[in-house]
């Protein structure tokens, strides 16, 4: 599916995209890691030069050769490189160098690193270094090097496994692996011909390639996704379940039974049809000669409907020569007149949906007038999607002034109502969602950027896509709770919210898109600090250190709760709580996760911590701490630096002091005031006043001197 | 309000009338007392008639100062067995008798002049020393706490 232009059916919604213009492959520089056709890509490396040179550097526990290319052991979009164990002397290992701006499978690499699993590539380790060809630092998987080589050589051809042998080589070590995985809850979603193995130089056991290098179904080819999944984007293709992993198996055995990629010669488009169609079986079944022993298993496999799919019981009964109950191929229903959108005519409900997804603007006209429900009703006999295409078309009725979105949400909810198990499709945006995080990654790293997933969050989409979902499933509720966060999330614009909170919380191997530590490839919250460490040798001196991105990932990846300090960066124009609450952060970090001394982050974060000294309003205060810091900036201690503003006993005090003079000072001007502006009546008391007094020492001058009188007559 | 208007005026009818009955009463009884006070206190007798204001201040301190001029005379004249109204009119046309008795009353009325601008200047030097000091305190608050304070003063109004 060709990606560049999905992103540009997105902006400019023009009609008919072309979906058979392939991506060139190239892992060369960031990004060139397209979901490719793995025989054009080994054709293409075989003709790269392989240089014995002496370039190499260690990662870990590896010297990794970088000029020394294994292409024989690429997977996928990534690259293989020869390497050697420093701390073992037997084996082989390779690297596998990883797309940087193609998020890992973190779950997988933590489950698979380090543990020998029957049927499964040994990943030995992983690491992220930087690597020289990139020019930036990226995820390297260390694996085993498989005894026997690809199933499936470079030329395209197989070698050759024995139609009887199938059964013991392949399914039986794959069936293992995927057993192994679905104890776990987990899905291997690379299961395909070409990501096969041989365990040992005869060509017995096969053994599978790997699997967490890139989003879950990234590198599988379009031919390899059930029918409900293949119409979504490969980056947004979702974790999905066992039963989509057991779908490639039976896509795997086609491909091994026949000698070649099923409907290879297909595009992407004409492959897509014939399975909406016919059904996959019967797709393949119609252009490929399957060997007769493998019909059953691949028609098991390739069941449409997830519900009849084989899962291991009908695996092993078919092993055990068991007869196993019979499968319908097409469960689709066919209408018995087709619907024409676009000049297109589509039988079924699915490819109705694919052809209102692929003609958006199109579309609109036979749904908004009730074609579409006039067809579901009485073409396809489908009444509750028909009740349900009219329920939609009347909320449009009730869209208030913004008509055209109303418009657009009617376009996605009508390909929900009729492909309900599809992805979630939007204006371009294909993804399902429990594939929505890597999408979003794909999208916003590949220069889509996050719009197209933030319409689709903020116009409440994969609600409905829940709603449209039948019975119980456990998944379904764990991908409902979790949409709640991203709506909160997406609604809030501050730093720590908006699409990259949601990009952290849903993609867990995604590395920190900041622009000031996104070369470092900053996973793991640890990693963090030493990032911007480096970072502050070269920052501009007006520049934070805790940029949406940085706040995004801090507030998923860091175990400490720190709403508050997202909540105080909501209004950067208060320079004072804006400073307090990144250096809180940046503390906590270090606090938790080391390391000890970031001597230059220290000075970055001391140069900005002037306005966190406002918080004291005493001068002495805000001095004896303006001279703490470039003290402990020395230590290279955030904590420190964040409890020298953060004395919540002196803070307390000085406010409370503050408040005291506040109060001094403003009764002072009071008085000041007064007594200033109270000339004229002072002057009209003090002649009351003195005229009393006046009276009052003339009378008391009487009455001496009356006394004085007698006194004296008397004596 | 028209109960209080009344009060003031209904007493000072009544201490006018008691004045009046006094005089008569003391000219019938002791007539060279009643002119020797009559023409000693005749400085207070204007001031009484000519001030208006409230509480007749003016007539007071010319009454204190006046009634001590004239009390010696009075007192002499009691001392004097006789107590003629020849000899009250000849002590009291004495230029001295007069002058003291005058320049007393004389006093009085400077007292009342010279006293208000002596109580505005006492209250107008306690005024400038309180602004004074109170602009010391508040220049030693800026100094603690800067020009915040003045900021979180406008702010608070």
């Amino acid at each position: 599916m060709n990606i560049g232009t999905m992103a540009e059916q997105a902006e400019d919604q023009k009609q008919d995209v072309s979906n058979d213009a392939g991506q060139k492959p190239e892992m060369d520089k960031p990004g060139g890691g397209a979901p490719v056709d793995e025989t054009a890509d080994a054709k293409a490396n075989r003709e790269e030069e392989i240089s014995t040179g002496g370039k190499n550097l260690e990662i870990g526990n590896f010297r990794v050769f970088t000029d020394l290319r294994l292409p024989e052991f690429d997977m996928g979009h990534c690259k293989a490189y020869a390497a050697d164990n420093l701390r073992r002397s037997e084996g082989n290992a390779f690297a596998l160098v990883t797309d940087p701006v193609l998020p890992t499978r973190y779950d997988l690499i933590k489950f698979l690193s380090g543990v020998h699993m029957a049927g499964q590539i040994d990943l030995l380790d992983s690491a992220i270094a930087h690597w020289p060809i990139f020019g930036r630092k990226t995820m390297v998987l260390f694996f085993e090097k498989p005894k026997g080589g690809h199933v499936i050589v470079s030329s395209g051809k197989q070698r050759s496994i024995n139609e009887q042998d199938i059964a013991a080589s392949v399914v039986e070590p794959l069936m293992n692996v995927l057993q192994a995985l679905g104890e776990k809850g987990l899905t291997h979603r690379a299961v395909r011909a070409t990501n096969l193995f041989f365990g040992d130089p005869e060509g017995g056991k096969v053994i599978l390639g790997d699997c967490a290098s890139g989003p879950p179904g990234y590198d599988q080819p379009l031919v390899y996704e059930t029918t409900a999944r293949m119409a979504a984007d490969p980056a947004g293709r979702g974790v999905g379940t066992l039963s989509d992993d057991l779908y490639a198996l039976g896509m795997t055995l086609a491909e091994l039974a026949i000698g070649r990629r099923p409907l290879a010669n297909m595009t992407d488009q004409e492959i897509m049809d014939i399975k909406l169609s016919k059904g996959s079986f019967q797709a393949i079944a119609s252009q490929e000669k399957l060997p007769l022993i493998m019909i059953e298993p691949v028609r098991g496999l390739l069941c449409d409907d997830p519900e009849e799919r084989w899962g291991f019981a009908e695996l092993h009964a078919w092993l055990d020569g068991r007869r196993t109950k019979p499968v319908q191929g097409n469960t689709e229903k066919r209408a018995a007149r087709s619907q024409n959108i676009s000049g297109k005519d589509y039988y079924t409900v699915r490819a109705l949906a694919q052809g209102v997804a692929k003609n958006w603007v199109n579309a609109l006209t036979p749904l908004r007038d009730g074609t579409v429900e006039i067809w579901l009703r009485r073409g396809l006999g489908d009444n509750d999607r028909a009740k349900a295409m009219a329920d939609a078309m009347r909320q449009l009725q009730w869209a208030g002034a913004d008509k055209r979105s109303a418009e657009e949400v009617l376009v996605a909810r009508s390909i929900l109502i009729l492909d309900p198990s599809g992805p979630v499709r939007y204006k371009g945006f294909s993804a399902m969602v429990d594939g929505f995080g890597n999408m979003l990654s794909y999208d916003v790293q590949h220069g889509s950027g996050p719009q197209r997933f933030s319409d689709v969050i903020v116009r409440d989409i994969p609600a409905f896509w829940f709603g449209r979902q039948e019975g119980y499933s456990p998944e379904v509720q764990r991908l409902q709770s979790a949409y709640k966060n991203l709506r909160y999330y997406i609604q809030q614009k501050s730093a720590g919210y908006g699409y990259e909170r949601c990009l952290y919380s849903m993609v867990r191997n995604q590395h920190c898109l900041s622009p000031m530590i996104e070369q470092e490839y900053v996973v793991d919250i640890a990693q963090l600090l030493p990032a911007l460490e480096k970072a502050a040798e070269n920052v501009s001196d007006d520049a934070w250190p805790v940029d949406r991105h940085i706040a995004a990932f801090i507030a998923t990846r860091l175990e400490d709760d720190v709403e508050g300090q997202l909540m105080a960066m909501q209004n950067p124009s208060d320079e004072v709580e804006y400073s307090r609450a990144i250096i809180s952060m940046l503390a906590v970090v270090q606090w938790r996760h080391g390391p000890d001394n970031l001597q230059n982050l220290s000075h970055w974060v001391a140069r900005l911590m002037e306005p966190a000294v406002k918080v004291f309003h005493s001068k002495a205060r805000r001095e004896r701490v303006e001279t703490e810091i470039p003290k402990l900036a020395k230590r290279g201690n955030l904590v420190e630096l964040y409890n020298l503003i953060n004395d919540e006993q002196e803070r307390r005090k000085d406010q409370s002091e503050f408040v005291e003079a506040v109060a001094e000072y403003s009764e002072a001007e009071s008085e000041v005031f007064d007594l200033e502006s109270s000339g004229p009546a002072r002057l009209e008391m003090a002649e009351k006043v003195g005229q009393q007094a006046a009276a009052f020492a003339s009378t008391m001058i009487a009455l001496l001197t009356v006394s004085a009188l007698f006194l004296m007559h008397i004596f | 309000m028209a109960a209080r208007g009344r009060k003031p005026k209904g007493r000072s009818a009544f201490s006018g009338l008691s004045v009046i009955a006094s005089a008569v009463l003391l000219f019938m009884v002791a007539l060279p007392t009643f002119i020797t006070l009559t023409v000693g206190l005749l400085p207070s007798l204007v001031a009484f008639i000519f001030d208006r204001s409230p509480g007749r201040m003016m007539a007071r301190c010319v009454f204190g100062l006046n009634f001590s001029g004239v009390a010696p005379y009075i007192l002499e004249l009691w001392q004097d067995g006789a107590q003629t109204v020849g000899g009250a009119t000849q002590q009291i046309f004495q230029p001295l008798a007069l002058s003291i008795m005058y320049g007393a009353a004389g006093l009085g009325w400077l007292l009342y002049l010279a006293m208000p601008p002596i109580v505005a200047n006492v209250l107008n030097l306690s005024a400038q020393r309180r602004v004074a000091e109170l602009r010391k305190n508040q220049r030693g608050l800026i100094k603690t706490w800067g020009d915040s304070l003045i900021k979180e003063v406008d702010r608070s109004g």
